[in-house]
């Protein structure tokens, strides 16, 4: 030990080890210095995901979602941040109260969504600013990573709509294939592929207002469906009518369990029009390829398996 | 086509040589053949272009694409490609039923009672139970090629221009239906697919018979022994119409 003691002083004589010493203590004490939030000592993981945070770009610091003061630089937190109008974390029926400090707008589009409607009523499980933005780490709409992003929508929206026991609440009751339906689409297999000018779930559906399909005032109301699909990024000057309506994007329930839906009884008459017409058809027609496909390549792929074993046999056939 | 123009003989050029040159049978005209290279061109192109949206989970379906140079890539190739080969179907048609003379209802082309029974004899063959049938200008095998991709042709034309176009045809027809058309269009694709690579290439270049390929697709010839051997019929008619002429020019 001596003798390494030794060392490493006589190596600390020379200078230019000296200097790099200091250099390396000096630069840990500036990037310390840089973590001027001072929630960071406890709330080490919530810090971190609120560095991402494109309020804290903006200089946005933690009270001013969660209240109470807290004293920059510190190193050490007092209780005393919990003090005077400190909220800690928001119910979330409150959330879009903190959310509308600034975002007024946007929180008043929200609270004729459908999503408000639920937690209104009692539902606090359904979605609110934060399901779609993110908690800590919310991030610019234009980022790519920010799940409310256009291309990151269909997974954002799949996390509750694809989810069986939050949907199948006796007061939701909302189908969860919305997204594998959805991943049929043109839509979604040019997304998938990184093509990126295709519709996802909000382009449809809108973002903050969104509603149900059964309410007129809906984007997805079918009489509003040619607007919302003639909007002048996607469709435009296309000339749209009740047809577009006559198909349901979704619901394509016949091809996707391959069930029939034979008791049309006590469907709306579009739904029967939509079942005993071309989604039946659908059916039919894919079973129809199914057994031509599987005929056709059969025999012939048996015949050039028996023609191969008719070659084995004879050297020449004729 | 008339007979005479079925026998094509190519002379010797070598001088002092008092042997008769390779006989080549006249299997399809210039204009065939160039329909069928434009078929194999945007055919190709189609299948590539369309099966990686067929199988999306596929884990090659990501790799073709990129190596298209992206899904917008991909897209415009499968549209032009797909326009291409409506072209071929319009001009096939047109060329065949109004400009070419010969009479539509004489034509080899359409199926007859033979082509079922040389089917029934060929799976006999096959066990061993019967002869070889002896064929005549198209064996059943190449009929049911033509009018499967005839068929095939109609209906991938017909739904692919109703999906290039989807809002001219809703025009016409409900969103339902434009739905429909994809359902037909990828089903009856995929089976064009599987039927040319596996029982068309057998027949025209895995076969041992023919292995590597049978040359016909290029020079539009097939020689005599071939001829003896896949055309049997055709060949016998072929030298009795010869020997006719003979006789007549004699």
């Amino acid at each position: 030990m001596l003798s390494a003691g030794k060392s490493l002083c006589s190596l600390l004589k020379n200078k230019y080890v000296l200097v790099l010493v200091i250099a390396f203590f000096s630069l840990i004490t500036t990037v310390s210095a840089q973590e001027d939030v001072s929630c960071y000592h406890c709330h080490t993981k919530v810090v971190s995901e609120f560095r991402n945070n494109i309020h804290y770009q903006k200089g946005f610091t933690c009270e001013d979602c969660h209240g109470g003061s807290t004293q920059p630089n510190a190193t050490v937190i007092s209780y005393t941040v919990m003090s005077g109008d400190f909220i800690g974390r928001p119910t979330r029926a409150n959330i879009t109260n903190v959310c509308s400090k600034c975002h007024s707008q946007e929180a008043k589009d929200y609270k004729k969504s459908i999503h408000w409607e639920q937690i209104a009523k009692g539902h606090p499980e359904a979605a609110t600013c934060t399901d779609c933005h993110g908690i800590h780490e919310i991030r610019a709409i234009s980022d790519p990573n920010s799940s409310s992003n256009h291309q990151n929508s269909p997974a954002t929206c799949a996390k509750c709509h694809s989810n069986k026991e939050m949907m199948s609440a006796w007061y939701y009751g909302i189908k969860t294939d919305r997204f594998d339906t959805y991943k049929e689409s043109f839509h979604w297999r040019a997304l998938d592929k990184g093509y990126t000018l295709v519709a996802t779930c909000a382009d449809c559906h809108g973002n903050h207002n969104t509603k149900s399909h059964k309410d007129p005032e809906s984007t997805t109301y079918p009489d509003n469906l040619p607007g919302t699909c003639g909007k002048a990024n996607c469709h435009p000057d296309i000339k749209f009518d009740a047809k577009i309506a006559a198909g349901l994007v979704h619901d394509k329930e016949s091809l996707h369990t391959g069930e029939l839906v034979f008791n049309k009884s006590g469907m709306n008459p579009r739904m029967r029009d939509y079942f005993l017409g071309p989604f039946d058809l659908a059916y039919w027609i894919a079973i129809f390829f199914k057994i031509l496909t599987t005929g056709v390549i059969g025999i012939f792929a048996g015949m050039v398996f028996l023609d191969f074993l008719s070659r084995l046999k004879i050297h020449r056939r004729w | 086509m008339s007979r005479q123009k079925l026998l094509e003989v190519s002379e010797s050029n070598e001088t002092g040589d008092s042997t008769m040159g390779e006989v080549f049978f006249k299997r399809f005209t210039f204009n065939q053949l160039a329909q069928h290279w434009v078929m194999i061109g945007t055919f190709m192109l189609l299948v590539v272009s369309g099966m990686p949206l067929k199988f999306p989970d596929a884990w090659w379906s990501p790799v073709i694409i990129n190596f298209l140079g992206g899904f917008g890539m991909r897209t415009q190739i499968h549209h032009a490609a797909g326009i291409g080969m409506v072209l071929l179907g319009i001009y096939h048609v047109v060329y065949h039923v109004f400009v070419d003379k010969e009479s539509l209802l004489e034509r080899n082309v359409w199926p007859t009672l033979k082509d079922a029974k040389d089917f029934w004899q060929t799976i006999l063959f096959y066990f061993g139970k019967a002869e070889h049938p002896r064929f005549g200008r198209y064996s059943w095998k190449e009929k049911f090629d033509y009018w499967g991709a005839f068929w095939g042709m109609v209906m991938l034309c017909v739904t692919g221009l109703v999906m290039l176009f989807p809002f001219a045809a809703m025009e016409y027809i409900p969103y339902a239906y434009v739905h429909l058309a994809t359902i037909v269009h990828t089903d009856e694709a995929l089976l064009a697919t599987l039927f040319i690579f596996i029982v068309h290439w057998w027949n025209v270049h895995y076969s041992p018979e023919v292995f590597p390929m049978s040359k016909a697709w290029i020079t539009g010839n097939l020689s005599e022994e071939q001829m003896k051997h896949e055309h049997p019929l055709e060949y016998e008619e072929v030298m009795r119409q010869m020997q006719e002429r003979d006789e007549r020019l004699n």
